[in-house]
């Protein structure tokens, strides 16, 4: 525990402005992944566990195209295409046979592929931690705000979140496969019974999800480092965003999101040890506070 | 005694009982009637604790229930049967008869000896042969026929010795022929443990030709209450609820 | 007065006493109980195998672990996935007052399960009033602010390192649990015992209690069955025997590790029930075998045992979607009709 450190640095606006800038990358790339699992969550009414792999297998495609074709904008694209057609394939084969199961057969089935995907990484790319690199356009000066260090690239990943989550928003608010969407939420029986093909439509928004996922994952290649297993973590972290905004809210995910990312930037400082356990104590403090989270609808 | 006083309950806007005020006589038999909407279960989810009521006072003998748990509104002695049976579906008639049985708390708790208690055989017998349910002890509750969950489910409700009985539209889902054998037994049992029995019905022949005195609930409030005759003779409940077919008339 | 109330004021004149039909079945589980402690307690002597004995310290370990889960999943419709804390609870309280006060075995034993149930009661009060996912979701969250505790302070806990320097052990009535033989005893001991002990807890009228609950909690309520009660004191009462897991655990190992306490032995537990099957008393001891041989074999054939790990847990979860044990009960029961109806 160091207090000291943290005083120290909500005193300074350099650090200040570091650590928010942290905060809010940590924040929107977790919102990504958190926003695909409350998805999958609120209308097919199943919890993703295989989530993080999604988000592992968007780093790695995004990777493997950057070193195959040097073009950032084309590794960010495989990432998000290569993980949603995975997702579909996954949903439509695997997932869909156990959407009337209890949890636990829904949570056994997730794990047995967590586990298989994680070695298919290592068989394919190798064990060793990997890295992407920055891409030659964001190779450049960082911006010094306020004296805080503020590489562009956050910038790049913020904004693309934010449009991401812009579009999410309003894709779900006015286009007509949103209603659809959203009315599968409150009343899957309703819509199968307007003669809506409910098959494709959880396929479409389980790819969605992982789509989601792995976009994340594929902003995140250049700044972080790549492992089999680097799922787990983020998969943790997500959950108990979604947890904690609400199962199947938007909103929830993203202000989750934020509150995360932030406690992890400044509780880094004052609490370098405990940093996870921070997080964990705010998801208990919020549960125990209202158990379905600071957005989330009663589950009937 | 069961007296009902000033009951009502909102939900969202709507009144879905609206200042309810009546009473049961020991050991009477009452049917409770009226069109869907009309708030009768939402009336026997209020008696028994499944909501809390907004205002009102629900007195067995003097001392008020409102605001109880379900489990202390059943060791004080109302009992429920439900619409759609609501029974143990893993567990044989017998096992639940004698686990329900024990079912107040020194019972419920035993860890030092095993189940089933011998003392409780008689009266998970006795609750068993009241239902005719003893010929299918053995079968599991969840492989019953609709009928015999239902009768199951009022075993349950008798388990704890109630005062009152409240059984919420025990024929549904029945055929003609076994409504009359359901109502008969209803009947029968009322009868013979001499408790207070209100039941929720719809089917007017079997209330009418069944119960010595009806309630008739309509947008949660009571529109008339009385003997068949009063009722089928009263011009508002007509109006609202019965039509021509079963007005006027002899009882 | 109803005749029912009539027969109830008589009850009390009669001395309640077991009959023989309970008496008969509580003999046969401790005669079953004798005899696997035989059985066990001859291996050292047929077989000269350090492994063999090891695996069946491990398995005791878990076993106790993954019966106590089925506890609270199979006999109350509880899903935990946070339950492995206790585990890990219990391995690090008898490391650390083992290794910081002078105490005898059995007094730390003593004092890590006062410890437990304090700790269970606590988490399991806030727990137990939720609703199905969002009990399994908290418990998590409990579970790994226990492991991220142990993580952070390491002056006290060591660690990510985990508990070192080993347990000692002092002798306790004769017994020497530094010698292997013993310590593999004493590990079928607390095994046996710990069955022994949560089959007359699910077997008693409690346990009735527990299945009506999970059966229709809400019917439950109705007939007078103080729910939240039920709830909070099988939480208790499993934790305290996931304890016991750790304990062993801990004596094996000579020490306690972070991984005791992560959220993968929760999941192994969920693992271990759904493999075994959750309908029968000793599905989670099968399963705790099974998933036991299974790790230990595949990871000596190949670096990938993920996968092959994978696919054993698909096999049991879409092909024969249930466990093994309850494969077998079902099995048996079809074959008895289809005799019956030749």
């Amino acid at each position: 525990m160091d207090l000291d450190a943290l005083a120290g640095c909500l005193a300074s606006s350099a650090c200040l402005v570091t650590q928010t800038t942290s905060g809010l990358i940590i924040g929107m790339l977790l919102f990504l992944v958190a926003v695909g699992l409350t998805l999958i969550f609120g209308v097919l009414k199943v919890v993703n566990f295989t989530h993080g792999a999604f988000y592992m297998f968007g780093a790695y495609f995004a990777m493997t195209s950057y070193q195959a074709t040097g073009s950032f904008v084309l590794a960010i694209v495989c990432g998000a295409a290569g993980t949603a057609i995975l997702g579909l394939i996954f949903e439509r084969v695997f997932m869909s046979r156990v959407y009337g199961a209890n949890v636990l057969m829904q949570l056994l089935v997730c794990y047995a592929f967590v586990l298989i995907f994680d070695d298919v990484v290592r068989l394919v790319w190798g064990p060793e931690f990997k890295s992407m690199g920055m891409p030659a356009a964001f190779q450049v000066m960082p911006l010094f705000i306020a004296g805080g260090v503020v590489p562009p690239y956050y910038l790049l990943l913020i904004g693309v979140a934010l449009a991401a989550a812009i579009v999410l928003g309003v894709g779900l608010a006015r286009t007509r496969l949103g209603k659809v969407i959203r009315a599968a939420a409150d009343n899957p029986g309703m819509v199968s019974a307007l003669g809506i093909n409910t098959g494709a439509l959880y396929g479409a928004v389980f790819a969605l999800g992982c789509m989601l996922a792995g976009l994340a994952g594929a902003l995140a290649a250049p700044v972080r480092s790549l492992t089999p297993g680097m799922g787990f973590s983020v998969l943790i972290e997500s959950f108990i965003v979604t947890v904690i905004g609400g199962m199947g809210s938007i909103s929830g995910a993203l202000i989750g999101a934020l509150l995360l990312g932030l406690i992890r930037s400044f509780g880094s400082q004052g609490f370098p040890l405990f940093t996870d356990g921070l997080m964990y104590l705010f998801m208990v403090i919020v549960l125990v506070a209202r158990p379905t989270g600071l957005f989330g609808k009663e589950v009937a | 005694m069961l007296e009902i006083r000033g009951l009502s309950k909102s939900f969202g806007g709507v009144r879905a009982t609206d200042n309810v005020t009546l009473d049961f006589a020991d050991g009477s038999l009452t049917a409770v009637i009226g069109p869907n909407g009309a708030g009768k279960s939402t009336f026997f989810n209020l008696i028994t604790g499944a909501f809390r009521p907004d205002s009102g006072k629900i007195l067995l003998d003097g001392y008020d229930l409102a605001g109880s748990a379900p489990a202390e509104i059943v060791r004080h002695g109302i009992g429920r049967a439900f619409q759609v049976a609501s029974v143990f579906p893993s567990l044989t008639v017998e096992e639940t008869m004698l686990a329900a049985v024990g079912a107040d708390q020194r019972r419920a708790g035993v860890l030092h000896r095993r189940f089933p208690l011998p003392e409780m055989r008689d009266r998970a017998e006795h609750a068993m042969e009241l239902l005719g349910l003893a010929g299918k002890r053995n079968r599991v509750a969840s492989t019953l026929s609709h009928g015999d969950q239902k009768l199951l489910d009022i075993a349950l409700a008798l388990v704890l010795d109630p005062k009152v009985l409240l059984l919420d539209e025990p024929t549904a889902g029945m055929g003609p022929e076994e409504r009359w054998r359901m109502i008969d037994k209803v009947r029968e049992l009322w009868d013979t443990q001499k408790i207070t029995v209100v039941f929720i019905e719809h089917d007017m022949d079997i209330v009418f030709k069944i119960a010595p005195e009806i309630v008739v609930l309509c947008y949660g409030r009571i529109l008339a209450s009385g003997t068949p005759a009063a009722i089928r003779s009263n011009a508002a409940v007509i109006e609202a609820y019965l039509g021509t077919e079963h007005a006027g008339g002899s009882a | 007065m109803t005749e029912l109330q009539a027969e109830r004021a008589t009850e009390t004149l009669t001395t309640p006493r077991d009959d023989a039909a309970s008496k008969g079945w509580r003999y046969l589980d401790v005669l079953i109980a004798l005899a696997a402690f035989a059985v066990l307690a001859s291996l050292p002597f047929l077989s000269s195998s350090k492994a063999l004995l090891d695996f069946v310290i491990r398995c005791s370990a878990y076993g106790l672990f993954a019966t106590s889960l089925n506890l609270l999943v199979g006999y109350t419709g509880l899903t935990s996935f946070g339950h492995g804390m206790f585990f890990g609870l219990g391995a690090y309280s008898f490391g650390l007052i083992m290794q910081r006060t002078g105490a005898s075995i059995p007094l730390a034993f003593v004092a890590t399960l006062a410890i437990t149930a304090i700790v269970a009661t606590v988490i399991g009060a806030i727990c137990v009033r939720l609703k199905e996912i969002y009990f399994a979701f908290v418990t998590l969250a409990f579970q790994m602010l226990i492991y991220s505790t142990i993580l952070s302070w390491p002056s006290f806990t060591g660690g990510d390192q985990g508990l070192r320097g080993g347990i000692p052990r002092p002798v306790f009535i004769g017994i020497d649990l530094s010698n292997h033989v013993q310590l593999y005893l004493f590990s079928c001991a607390l095994l046996v015992l710990g069955l022994l002990a949560m089959r007359q807890i699910v077997q008693s009228p409690f346990g009735y209690t527990l299945r009506m609950i999970r059966d229709n909690a809400k019917r439950a309520a109705f007939i007078g069955i103080h729910v939240w009660r039920a709830k909070l004191a099988i939480f208790v009462m499993a934790a305290l025997f996931a304890a016991i897991g750790g304990m062993v655990m801990a004596l094996f190992v000579s020490g306690a590790y972070p991984e005791f306490a992560y959220w993968t032995i929760s999941g192994e537990g969920i693992f271990i029930n759904m493999l075994g099957g959750v309908t029968t008393f000793l599905g989670p001891m099968v399963g705790t075998v099974l998933l036991l041989i299974l790790n230990d074999t595949v990871t000596r054939f190949t670096d990938y045992h993920g996968i092959v790990l994978g696919i054993v847990i698909l096999f049991f979860a879409l092909g024969l979607r249930k466990g093994l044990m309850d494969f077998v009960v079902d099995w048996a029961k079809q074959r008895r009709e289809k005799g019956g109806s030749a």
